[in-house]
């Protein structure tokens, strides 16, 4: 923190200096704010798109290693951004939509995409005077940055950030080319195992300052492209750059989340193994450098283009060294770097919140996501509480016991604390979720707004489906147990009965056939009519027989009000929370579900 | 062609998301033709000899499967009949 505020005014009072002293340090400096702000605007372009699309290619395309990687490379190519797709990594991380090991292969991919950024300068953008391409898009990108579809907006965005980044690069040249006539840098350079150190450390330290490796490529190449620095002290440079971009992720995820903590570390290793490497094994590359720069027709004195092989080779190099080693870096992350939270929680009886945290906030998908499944861990908790507070264990439920045995099965002979667990399990993660959902909502689309509602009373709706279990849960104890067979026989059939629905559900949650959920739902809907006692005549016919006392009649009646709220609230809960949201079933368990007179009509077919 | 439609029709070009309503068609159409066949197995076995209690229940999943064939079909038709329009 303290280096943190020291930093920033001596930076601003070095660069004043140099422009006071320098009009084409100012130039070069000018470029590199131009090339940083590009980025900016091309990530803001890209974040545009990563509405659904984005999301869709990232979660389909890293359920395998190589997958992730390739992930990583393509999207970092195409973004010219490592920085967006760590935090896009992130946010899925978050979710727990990806493993810690995916998200490492996509970061490793990352490092190769982002050499991209260097065969572009150097075989495009010093080739050709990109500062005439720089000027239409950057018109073109405003005019649609003030349009007001999201769609034209990001477009705009991505013009403009090329625009800029172009600008930034020409900059940078003419200033490094100004810059020659009146000092030589490279009379500076040198080389030997000492420049090698330094100029490494001048990468690193220009990247933490630039707090973009990308950007400090740009500026090596552009030097190198107008002999300010020599090849070999340019290599070093971006060896530095690679090494510096990792503590500007670590500043980053300090104040991130675990996984963001964990994903940072993983890429520290990465490429200070890979630096590592690099320095060691330094003629050994430059060689293979040479071979396959003569081999793909790269003149042996464009070191520009040489030196983006030299970062795609060392790279590729780091991806195959540290890829075996994955599963063990993930232990080791896991191990080292611990969950604070989860550690402050020594009561056993205690949970909080798994999924939600800042970073799954970057994008709308990842944040329903992540509300999602903290719904589900949420239905745990709940599934608990009800089938305990029924007197049933959750292993019969989940099981194929016939649900006479289930029922006769009892959990315990004294009654469980509903209150406590409410407080202790359910209560802080329900008004975390609804607290969570209130901050997402304000970058999601009405659409997503409107599931998030649905989300958001499924939780209302297994809160109170606890609750109401709590109320029947006191006659519940005492008429199961009491000597009067009709009373014991009609809590029995209550318990019975929501055993069954609890199992359905479970059923639901973890099937991925659509017809079988809708046919559940359907006879869940119809078995529910059968908990009216009233209307079913049950009732009256154990008052009129005086089978039961009228205390016992009462409490029947109200206790078989809560059995069929429980029950309606945990089946609208269900339909919302297990429907896979990537199928239509959610729409369509709504349409093709039994109506209330298609029910009316089956029971009176089943009286008769 | 609009910026909008553009889009869609990469995404669809690409197998990452078809139009909304060819997705639901064939969902409903997939459901459907599970209904049937759920409904022809129950039939087999309403056939054969089974206890009062099982084939109430299964007469009960039969009227069951009944009502949802006929909510499919009309999702389907109103479906077809935007289309149209």
């Amino acid at each position: 923190m303290m280096l943190r505020r020291i930093l920033l005014p001596t930076i601003l009072v070095i660069l004043a200096y140099g422009f006071w002293i320098s009009p084409d340090f100012k130039e070069i400096a000018a470029g590199v704010a131009i090339f940083l702000f590009g980025m900016l605007s091309l990530e803001e372009g890209f974040k545009a798109f990563s509405g659904g699309t984005l999301e869709k290619i990232l979660r389909n395309s890293t359920d395998k290693l190589y997958k992730s990687i390739g992930f990583g490379v393509i999207a970092t190519t195409v973004m010219q951004s490592s920085s967006l797709v760590s935090v896009l990594t992130i946010s899925f991380l978050g979710a727990g939509l990806i493993g810690l090991a995916q998200g490492i292969g996509i970061v490793f991919g990352a490092n190769i995409g982002t050499t991209t950024g260097a065969w572009l300068v150097a075989g495009f953008g010093l080739k050709v005077k990109i500062s005439a391409y720089a000027m239409p898009m950057l018109v073109f990108g405003v005019i649609l940055i003030f349009q007001k579809a999201k769609a034209l907006k990001g477009i705009g965005y991505i013009l403009a950030g090329l625009g800029f980044l172009f600008l930034g690069i020409h900059y940078m040249k003419d200033g490094f080319e100004a810059f020659k006539s009146t000092i030589d840098l490279a009379a500076f350079g040198g080389t030997g195992i000492k420049y090698l150190f330094i100029f490494t450390g001048i990468g690193v330290f220009a990247t933490v300052v630039m707090q973009s490796s990308h950007a400090t490529l740009v500026l090596i190449i552009t030097a190198l492209s107008v002999g300010q620095i020599s090849y070999e002290n340019a290599l070093a440079l971006a060896i530095g750059a690679n090494v510096g971009t990792t503590i500007t992720a670590i500043i980053g995820a300090m104040s991130s989340n675990i996984v963001g903590k964990r994903l940072a570390g993983a890429h520290l290793i990465f490429n200070l193994v890979t630096g590592l490497i690099a320095i060691i094994f330094m003629q050994q590359i430059m060689y293979s450098v040479d071979l396959v720069s003569s081999n793909v027709g790269i003149s042996n004195t464009d070191y520009t283009l040489k030196l983006a092989v030299f970062h795609t080779i060392f790279n590729v190099i780091g991806v195959v060294v540290m890829v075996p080693f994955i599963n063990k870096l993930v232990i080791f992350l896991e191990g080292s770097l611990k969950d604070t939270q989860q550690k402050n929680i020594n009561d056993a009886d205690f949970d909080r919140v798994k999924y939600l945290n800042d970073s799954v906030l970057e994008l709308p998908s990842t944040a329903m996501a992540a509300i999602i499944r903290e719904t589900k861990h949420l239905y745990e908790n709940s599934f608990e509480i009800i089938t305990h507070g029924l007197n049933l264990k959750r292993t019969n439920i989940v099981s194929s016991m016939p649900l006479s045995e289930v029922v006769d099965d009892l959990y315990s002979q004294d009654a469980v604390d509903i209150d406590k667990f409410y407080n202790n399990r359910i209560k802080g993660i329900y008004g975390d979720i609804i607290d969570f959902s209130t901050r997402a909502q304000s970058s999601m689309s009405p659409e997503d707004i409107e599931v998030l509602y649905q989300v958001k009373l499924a939780n209302r709706d297994m809160v109170e489906a606890v609750k109401d279990t709590k109320h029947l849960q006191k006659n519940l104890l005492k008429y199961s147990n009491s000597t009067n067979k009709y009373i014991k026989k009609e809590y029995d059939t209550i318990r019975k009965d929501l055993a069954e629905l609890l199992r359905n559900i479970n059923i639901i949650a973890t099937t991925s056939e659509d017809d079988v959920i809708i046919l559940i739902l359907s006879k869940a809907k119809i078995h529910m009519e059968k908990y009216d006692i009233v209307a079913n005549g049950t009732l009256d016919k154990l008052i009129r027989n005086s089978l039961v006392t009228n205390e016992m009649a009462t409490s029947l009646m109200n206790d078989s009000a809560y059995a069929y709220d429980i029950s309606k609230n945990l089946l609208k809960m269900a339909r919302v929370t297990f429907a896979n949201r990537e199928s239509d079933i959610n729409s369509l368990s709504d349409e093709m579900t039994i109506s209330d007179e298609d029910v009316d009509l089956i029971l009176e077919k089943k009286d008769n | 062609m609009g910026i909008k439609k553009f889009i869609e029709n990469v995404k669809e070009t690409l197998g990452l998301e078809s139009s909304k309503k060819e997705s639901k068609k064939k969902s409903i159409k997939s459901i459907l033709k599970k209904l049937n066949q759920k409904k022809d197995t129950v039939n087999e076995l309403l056939k054969t000899k089974v206890d009062k209690k099982t084939k109430k229940e299964l007469e009960e999943e039969l009227q069951i499967i009944h009502c949802q064939i006929k909510n499919g079909k009309k999702v389907l038709q109103k479906l077809e009949n935007k289309e149209k329009d």
